[in-house]
């Protein structure tokens, strides 16, 4: 390898491993709060359970791995045999699961706040219960069989091209519609006298939120798009040898969803409460 | 050389790369083998690590390195706090308007507020083209011309059956619109209206503007054909600030 390249950019199994534990933990905890707490037994809040899942699995699953390449190196593990690239294999297919079906629940988020903004009144009627458990099944079917897909067909250049025209037509989708939601709101909120200070939260939330989505995984899909079109460029051979800061990026994203999602639901934050600091908890909850 | 498909290659770097175990296996693999025999086994061989092809020539380069890197991350910075900038735009262009004399015109006409516009009658859909508080304005007039057509219509039920919807509505807009930590610890069930009958008689105009304002989402729902004219989501914001304001007196009466 050439000396004047791109040394490729490691970083140390502990980040890997901090990163993949707090997000399980967090995520975890949040799968947990509305399954056991009867009053988050409503569309808002499956959708975020739904995502706390998928989070939990990327974490677990790359965790995991995280653990298995320790061994490998220790030379507790045969890199070749046929368990280990099977594993492999499942490894590959949850997190292809994991993050098209936390891109799947972001979507489902902001069309079940479209939905409470600008059919409000119908709300309940539109977002049954039952229809949220249909489009649950939908995303959770639909992203294994997809994984199972991407990973036994990698070779074919159309699978790629489709996982990245999903990512990039979703973020267009989901950014449309919350700013067309923060748009209602400013033309509603500035005639109740809403403060300067909460329209400029209202702004920062929104700019976190999507920011946050965008930071963390437009780095590893611009490593995608660079395999698909220049593998040979050296400009975008520097770019992919920081291949595995993007993949940190992306765990970190599992780590900070719930605090940009599920921590700033009061109701939410009232249950984990009770939960943990709660003695009897048959009684709290 | 085996006449290795590149693209399979380069592929599977995509999906060796999100599977550290076996990349490292071949960074580490790489230097050590001279032997390729193990690529006659197509098992083996899709793991060939793609530099094995032709390492990537760093002579002769014009920019720096690492310029698509660094590119592709001042793009992103640039992109998020344009976005950030483009929403306070927004709110900035609504704070001015706040104080906007709404209450100039309290006493001009007899059916109270609902006439306090400027005759704008402009383009419904295009409020989004144009500064916020215009756009606001007319849709007053659009308001105004639908409840006075559909003002005979069945209102007690509407009231009784939409209070309770509405109550639930402007929480969930009060979590979600605002999405701030205040509006959701205070339950937000009661305080948009318990914000508005705190008001003294200068701000019943402003309260009457959030009547017809608070339509909006629905205003915009039948602009774009969404929802059939669903006349009594109309009467909803009417419906509660009416019992609000009725203490007072009928000012906010929609005549």
């Amino acid at each position: 390898m050439n000396q004047t390249g791109c040394p490729e950019v490691k970083v140390p199994f502990p980040v890997f491993f901090t990163v993949g534990i707090v997000s399980l933990a967090e995520n975890l905890l949040v799968v947990v709060a509305v399954m056991r707490s009867r009053n988050l037994h409503s569309p808002m809040y499956c959708f975020m359970c739904s995502l706390a899942a998928f989070n939990t699995i990327a974490s677990v699953t790359k965790t995991w791995e995280n653990l298995m390449i320790v061994l490998a190196d220790a030379g507790h593990l045969e890199r070749r045999g046929p368990p280990e690239t099977d594993l492999d294999d499942v490894m590959d297919s949850l997190l292809c699961m994991s993050f098209v079906g936390s891109i799947s629940s972001f979507l489902a988020i902001a069309v079940d706040r479209y939905i409470t903004i600008f059919h409000a009144l119908r709300y309940h009627n539109i977002m049954t219960m039952q229809r949220t458990a249909a489009i649950l099944g939908l995303i959770w079917t639909s992203c294994a069989v997809l994984a199972v897909l991407m990973v036994k067909f990698f070779n074919f250049k159309f699978i790629m091209i489709c996982f990245i025209v999903f990512f990039v037509v979703s973020l267009a989708a989901i950014c449309f519609l919350y700013v067309y939601m923060f748009m209602m709101a400013r033309i509603h909120a500035k005639n109740i006298a809403a403060r300067w200070g909460s329209n400029m939260r209202g702004a920062l939330t929104l700019t976190i939120l999507f920011g946050a989505f965008v930071v963390c995984w437009a780095p590893f899909f611009v490593h995608l798009v660079i395999i698909t079109v220049c593998p040979m460029n050296p400009y975008c051979e520097c770019y992919r040898s920081l291949f595995e800061l993007h993949v940190v990026l992306m765990m970190s994203h599992a780590l900070i969803d719930p605090a940009i999602y599920a921590f700033r639901m009061a109701e939410l934050r009232h249950t984990f409460r009770k939960m943990l600091f709660c003695s009897d908890w048959k009684f709290c909850l | 050389m085996d006449s290795i498909n590149p693209w399979l290659l380069f592929f599977f770097n995509v999906m060796d790369s999100s599977s550290r175990f076996v990349k490292l296996f071949e960074m580490s693999d790489f230097h050590n083998r001279s032997q390729v025999s193990a690529r006659r086994s197509d098992y083996v061989w899709q793991y060939e690590y793609y530099e094995d092809e032709e390492p990537v020539s760093f002579e002769g380069l014009k920019a720096h390195r690492y310029s698509i890197v660094i590119g592709f991350w001042v793009g992103l910075a640039v992109f998020v706090i344009f976005m950030f900038f483009v929403l306070t735009l927004l709110t900035k262009t609504g704070a001015p308007h706040q104080e906007n004399p709404d209450s100039g015109e309290k006493r001009h006409r007899p059916e109270g507020c609902l006439v306090d516009i400027n005759g704008h009658q402009d383009d419904n859909d295009k409020a989004f083209s144009r500064p916020l508080l215009e756009g606001s304005r007319s849709y007053f007039n659009f308001y105004i011309s639908e409840e006075d057509q559909a003002h005979g219509k069945q209102k007690p039920e509407d009231k009784r059956r939409s209070a309770k919807d509405k109550a639930g509505r402007l929480q969930r807009s009060a979590e979600i619109d605002e999405m701030d930590e205040d509006v959701e610890e205070s339950g937000g069930q009661h305080q948009p209206l318990s914000g508005l009958t705190e008001k003294s008689k200068s701000d019943r105009d402003r309260e009457c503007a959030f009547l017809s304002h608070f339509s909006i989402p629905n205003f915009v729902n039948l602009d774009h054909g969404s929802t059939l004219g669903e006349d009594d989501l109309l009467y909803e914001p009417s419906v509660i600030l009416e019992r609000q304001s009725q203490a007072r007196n009928g000012h906010c009466d929609t005549h």
